[in-house]
């Protein structure tokens, strides 16, 4: 009932051991007795017969066997042969030299190809930076030329600014003009104030408190 | 050098004194290493409220601006000197900017 896996089964148990999973393990082990108990009453005089064969049977059975073993080990070799066969014309075959030789043609062909394309591809990336290089050092000459220029034009700011500088410096206030130009001060009152509307017209002249 | 303006204020006094306060303003300024450029007045008016200084309560004043290049090292010291000053209503020192501010935010048409 339960399928039931003997101590050394080979490939019985192997087809056992992957039974369906509904079916349920047995071990045969012996249970409730051991090495040494005896027998049980019932069972005492029982010896244990295999089962019957017929000997018709097993000579036709016999007969049958041999000649589909030897007819399956044919095929089998048979089989095997052609493989063998077919492998060795692979290798060792007429159209293997053949296709050796095209490969190694194509390979060479190939490896042209990919040669010439990489020289084309060089003398592009060679023109390219040399117009690159020429770039930069047009640019860097330019950058050059305006610094010089802006350097040139703040000299020459600050020179016009120093000039002004010195003409005005005739007006300031020293310890000579000092009081002169107190008196000067208090004489000539200065109004910034001034008033405008609207239309954006200014009124300059205010009353001065 | 950096261009500073005074914005003084002075009591308001009799000419000579006004005369007198000024020239000290000046020689001070002058002795701590500076350059007057222009000194301008702006009239003696009316205090826009009444300021308490040196135990005195003065509502009128006589401004004064007076423009010049120093190093602004002297100016704390000088400062203090103005407040010290007891003619010296209100001294005040502001930065003179080169140019007028380049982006006026108002809108409208320039005139």
């Amino acid at each position: 009932m339960f399928p039931v896996v003997g101590g050394r089964g080979g490939p019985a148990a192997a087809r056992l051991l992957l039974a369906p999973r509904g079916a349920v393990l047995v071990a045969a082990v012996r249970g409730r007795k051991s090495r040494n108990d005896p027998v049980a009453k019932s069972k005492e005089g029982r010896v244990k017969v295999p089962p019957p064969v017929d000997p018709a049977e097993m000579v036709v059975l016999r007969e049958r066997f041999s000649e589909y073993t030897m007819i399956m080990r044919a095929l089998r070799l048979e089989f095997k042969e052609e493989v063998l066969r077919k492998k060795y014309e692979e290798e060792t075959g007429s159209q293997a030299e053949e296709r050796a030789r095209q490969d190694a043609e194509e390979h060479r062909a190939l490896m042209a190809w990919n040669n010439e394309e990489n020289r084309r591809l060089l003398h592009i990336r060679t023109m390219r930076i040399q117009q690159e290089t020429e770039e930069a050092d047009r640019k860097k000459l330019e950058a050059a030329i305006k610094r010089e220029q802006e350097q040139q034009e703040f000299i020459k700011e600050k020179e016009k600014e120093i000039l002004q500088l010195q003409e005005e410096v005739k007006n300031f206030i020293n310890l000579e003009n000092l009081d002169q130009r107190i008196e000067e001060a208090l004489d000539n009152p200065k109004n910034y104030n001034f008033a405008i509307d609207k239309g954006g017209r200014v009124v300059k002249q205010t009353m001065l408190q | 050098m950096p261009r500073y303006e005074l914005a003084l204020i002075l009591k308001a006094m009799q000419r000579p004194e006004t005369a007198a306060a000024l020239r000290r303003t000046v020689e001070t300024l002058m002795e701590r290493g500076a350059v007057v450029r222009d000194l301008e007045n702006l009239g003696e008016k009316l205090l826009p409220y009444k300021i308490t200084k040196h135990n005195e309560r003065h509502s009128r004043g006589a401004y004064f601006l007076l423009d010049f290049y120093s190093s602004p090292e002297i100016l704390p010291g000088f400062l203090n000197h103005l407040h010290r000053d007891v003619d010296v209503v209100r001294p005040t020192v502001l930065k003179k900017d080169a140019q007028a501010p380049s982006s006026t935010n108002c809108c409208g048409s320039a005139q």
